[in-house]
């Protein structure tokens, strides 16, 4: 059985603009949200910036209990889960909630809240022997990485399939594709699809720092994130959380709700290669194009926009500068490619689905968003990659895409309403 | 990729590492025999601590099982999926690298993460500085370690996946392989690992309040009677090799059982009683999907919390789904022996199972003697039983519940 | 501060110590024309030495020693940059 997914409703949580109108108007500007740590003195690291979400929980209709005790990564992700029904227009009363599934991604779940514990249970890394009597209410629920989709799923009467993804920096990708799946598939009609992280905190920098992922350009930070550019130093670190309503269609159709796109294909391969390290070839994020196309029975020519990775790191780029090329042939120098990483920064597990939710928003305002700070060329990355302004363009299939750390090679594609061939 | 329908997903392989027993047939055996090995925590850093028993894996040698480095670069619970995969994959006669790496994937399923190896570079951070924090940290820690490491250690490029979940996921993984078969890859790698009992990872735990912090560990964890108490953690778990039946026949290999069914619900983090209806929905999708009527089901392996609440609506789970048959069919829970370790627990269940039905034996449930609900439950010893088909039943923490229908294999394979 | 150079023994010791290889002191001395993954250490392993030394030595070595390719050429590197800050 295959049934058709529709998206019907998006929701997200980004440096620079919370709820998808601030969002895109970020996007659309080409402005980036990077800038230094506040959110912890990172005195010390070699890394001190970061794209960070300007987000009280107070403000955004969360209960006292979730605004308390809840981590920031759970708290973004009820944010941008409510935003996305509310937009969908679903009635979770009015729907089978047996029906209802969730599928939401994580890369590092509640590290920051773990970390914060740790400290104080280890009296500052002092003792192996750790005093469970220093520890805060509700720890486990930091612990579980479950945590997010069992919170989401509690909030909206979620009853069907309810699943954490952590895939690393593929999170948000195979969470949606994972929710595309079970539409497609018939074990459920409705979907809250998404991802979300929050890992602006030292263990997490601290460990990018030691593999010098991460951008040093601490005098700089709006110029920091330089995906695909010949001067680029690394990633930069963000936060957020974006999800979607998947829906199957017809039962979109039937309650009258409008149908934003189509989830039109996904894959996911690994490249068996390195648990951090890229090959210059692609041949495994290839695959996944390829796989997910060929699901769609899309013609590679009919790509009209490629939403990188784009993280900005040198291995990075030239691989998926070399996959895109491998899968897309020579349509593949006249199909726009940019990476909004430029702009929000890279927030591990939760930028596929921020990345999927601005595809969403590229083909509903037919505008390509640009990367940012792009400005010195790289002999080795020859594509189009929308240097600093948001471009118009007739878009009908996008193509998203990542990889993360563990070799996970994703790629979802997004069809415009109405626009899918089969 | 090839263009033939793709079978049914067929278990072709199993390796374990359980407190019980490493290597399937010490597993089973310790299984058959009903020993339970839950004991007093003996890791370095915990004596201090409430929670007192556990299943662990302490016979588990990583340096015999892989290589050196990765002592270094990775944690336990990823040392245990790794030993873990190759046993499977040897099992399945699959050892090297695969002629297409395309056709062979990877999927785990993770509650605990890298937990040990996080504390000591959460040690080395906060004691002497972000300096001190090791290359590795990045790629030990995080819940999708397990399936990297295997992917990558194996030459195995096909899908690859990690359901971060509660206990439930671990049936979630045995599903996404299977239906990763189904969409037309050859043979997935799928399972779970825990390795919780780090010191740090135990306090965590404590907060959940259905954990066991009795002393003794005879009585720790003894679910369906007057006196439950809560469930015991453990670490281990076990990978399979989940194949297209017709790729397994067309290369001679035995087919031990099939992934026949699946279904999984949500009805909220601790809401036992409410766990009834979702459970016995999942169990009903199941069943369904596998094309199998309650009767057909010769032995039920419980989700078995030991919370008095979460046991009595499983029970009634079990009869609502499987109506009079629900009271007959032998039902057990091996893991009273070993402890749960989370994700990995129900994974062990569906090995159990699996050895079951090959052996023409419903396993004990250790350290459980005097039952106080309407249900067949096998004490004390094996009962022998013509088995032909298996449901597993898991429940997580945080909501979810899980079944899965698990039919016989070859006569060929037992 | 430094007293003397870092030796093939010590390298072979802080390969086992951060990455877990073990490789006879010997044997690195005689291949030290090899690339590092014949020994079978990977990027994160060099950089966790590269990092080991600098905790060790209280100084930072250039960015160019994560990138050396064998074991002679980071024990030049590293050599020359510990004795030129002595």
């Amino acid at each position: 059985m295959t049934r058709r997914v529709a998206v019907t409703g998006i929701g997200v949580v980004a440096p620079g603009g919370i709820g998808a109108t601030a969002f895109w108007d970020l996007l659309a500007a080409g402005r980036t949200a990077t800038r230094g740590i506040s959110l912890f003195d990172p005195a010390g690291l070699r890394s001190r910036i970061a794209a960070e979400c300007d987000f009280d929980p107070f403000e955004h209709g969360l209960d006292a209990d979730l605004c308390q005790h809840a981590d920031r990564y759970i708290q973004f992700a009820a944010v941008a889960a409510a935003e996305a029904v509310r937009h969908s227009g679903l009635d979770t009363g009015a729907t089978d909630p047996w029906r209802t599934a969730v599928s939401l991604g994580s890369a590092v779940g509640g590290t920051t809240r773990l970390e914060h514990d740790y400290v104080l249970v280890s009296e500052g890394g002092r003792r192996w022997d750790v005093d469970h009597r220093r520890a805060e209410p509700k720890l486990h629920l930091a612990f579980s990485p479950s945590t997010l989709a069992s919170v989401v799923a509690e909030r909206f009467d979620a009853r069907g399939p309810v699943q954490t993804v952590s895939t690393g920096c593929t999170s948000g990708l195979d969470a949606v594709g994972y929710a595309f799946h079970t539409i497609a598939e018939g074990r459920a009609d409705v979907c809250i699809a998404g991802a979300s992280d929050s890992p602006i905190s030292p263990i997490t920098m601290a460990c990018f720092d030691a593999i010098k992922a991460t951008s040093p350009n601490n005098d700089d930070p709006e110029h920091a994130s330089r995906p695909f550019d010949a001067r680029r130093d690394g990633f930069v670190m963000g936060e957020g959380a974006a999800v979607l309503v998947l829906e199957e269609y017809e039962h979109a159709r039937a309650r009258g709700a409008e149908i934003l796109c189509e989830i039109s294909g996904y894959a996911t391969y690994g490249n068996a290669y390195h648990m951090t390290g890229l090959t210059s070839e692609g041949l495994e994020m290839a695959r996944a194009i390829d796989t997910t196309l060929d699901q769609a029975r899309i013609d590679p020519t009919l790509i009209d926009y490629v939403n990188a990775h784009g993280s900005g790191t040198r291995q990075n780029d030239r691989h998926e500068t070399a996959a895109v090329k491998r899968s897309l042939g020579a349509h593949a120098h006249e199909t726009p490619m940019s990476s909004i990483k430029s702009m929000v920064g890279h927030s591990l597990g939760a930028i596929g689905a921020i990345e999927v939710v601005a595809c969403v928003l590229a083909l509903k305002h037919q505008v390509v968003p640009p990367t940012a700070n792009y400005e010195t060329p790289d002999p080795e990355c020859d594509l189009d990659y929308v240097p600093r302004t948001a471009r118009p363009r007739k878009l009908n299939h996008v193509l998203s895409v990542g990889s993360g750390f563990g070799g996970f090679q994703s790629a979802v594609l997004l069809s415009g309403p109405g626009g899918r061939t089969r | 990729m090839s263009n033939r329908r793709p079978g049914r997903a067929a278990v072709t392989g199993i390796g374990v590492v359980a407190p019980n027993g490493l290597r399937t047939d010490a597993y089973w055996k310790s299984v058959r025999e009903g020993l339970s090995v839950l004991d007093l925590i003996s890791r370095e850093g915990c004596d201090h601590l409430p929670l007192r028993v556990a299943g662990e894996v302490r016979a588990f040698d990583p340096a015999a099982l892989i290589e050196d480095r990765f002592l270094v670069q990775t944690d336990r619970f990823s040392h245990f999926a790794m030993a873990a995969a190759a046993l499977a994959l040897d099992d399945a006669g699959l050892g090297g690298e695969p002629a297409d790496p395309f056709s062979v994937g990877v999927v785990t399923a993770a509650g605990s993460g890298g937990g040990e190896f996080g504390q000591r570079e959460l040690q080395k951070l906060w004691g002497k500085g972000s300096k001190f924090v090791g290359p590795y940290q990045s790629i030990a820690w995080f819940y999708a370690a397990s399936t990297g490491q295997i992917s990558i250690r194996g030459g195995l490029k096909g899908p690859c996946g990690v359901v971060a979940s509660d206990e439930a996921g671990g049936l979630d993984s045995l599903a996404h392989a299977s239906r990763a078969v189904g969409r037309g890859t050859d043979v997935m790698v799928v399972g779970a690992t825990e390795a919780p009992l780090a010191p740090y990872s135990m306090v965590c735990q404590l907060g959940y309040p259905e954990l066991s912090t009795l002393d003794d560990p005879a009585r720790a964890y003894r679910p369906f009677t007057e006196k439950a108490c809560g469930f015991v953690p453990a670490e281990g778990g076990a990978l399979l090799v989940v194949e297209d039946e017709d790729r397994a026949r067309e290369r001679g290999a035995p087919v031990r059982a099939f992934v026949a069914g699946h279904a999984a619900t949500f009805t909220g983090a601790s809401r036992w009683a409410e766990s009834r209806e979702g459970l016995a929905r999942a169990i009903r999708g199941a069943l369904d999907e596998a094309g199998c009527a309650p009767e057909e089901i010769d032995v039920v392996f419980a989700d078995a919390l030991g919370v008095p609440e979460a046991d009595r609506a499983e029970a009634l789970a079990i009869a609502d789904a499987l109506g009079a048959h629900g009271t007959r069919v032998p039902v057990t829970a091996p893991k009273t022996g070993i402890g749960r370790a989370h994700c990995a627990a129900p994974v062990l269940d569906t090995v159990a199972a699996v050895l079951a039905m090959e052996h023409g034996q419903v396993p004990p449930t250790p350290n459980v003697f005097d039952i106080c609900h309407d249900l067949d439950l096998v004490m004390s010893r094996a009962r022998p039983a013509e088995l032909r088909t298996a449901l597993v039943l898991s429940r997580g923490l945080m909501g979810s519940n899980a079944a899965l229908v698990v039919r016989r294999g070859d006569d060929s394979a037992r | 501060m430094i007293t003397s150079e870092v030796t093939f023994d010590e390298l072979a010791s802080l390969m086992k110590q951060a990455a877990g290889i073990t490789v006879d002191p010997q044997e690195l001395k005689q291949s030290a024309e090899s690339p590092f993954d014949v020994f079978g250490l990977d990027s994160l392993g060099l950089l966790g030495i590269v990092g080991e030394l600098e905790n060790r030595y209280g100084t930072s070595l250039p960015p160019d020693s994560e990138r050396c390719r064998t074991p002679r050429e980071f024990l030049n590197l590293v050599n020359s940059t510990l004795t030129a800050g002595a």
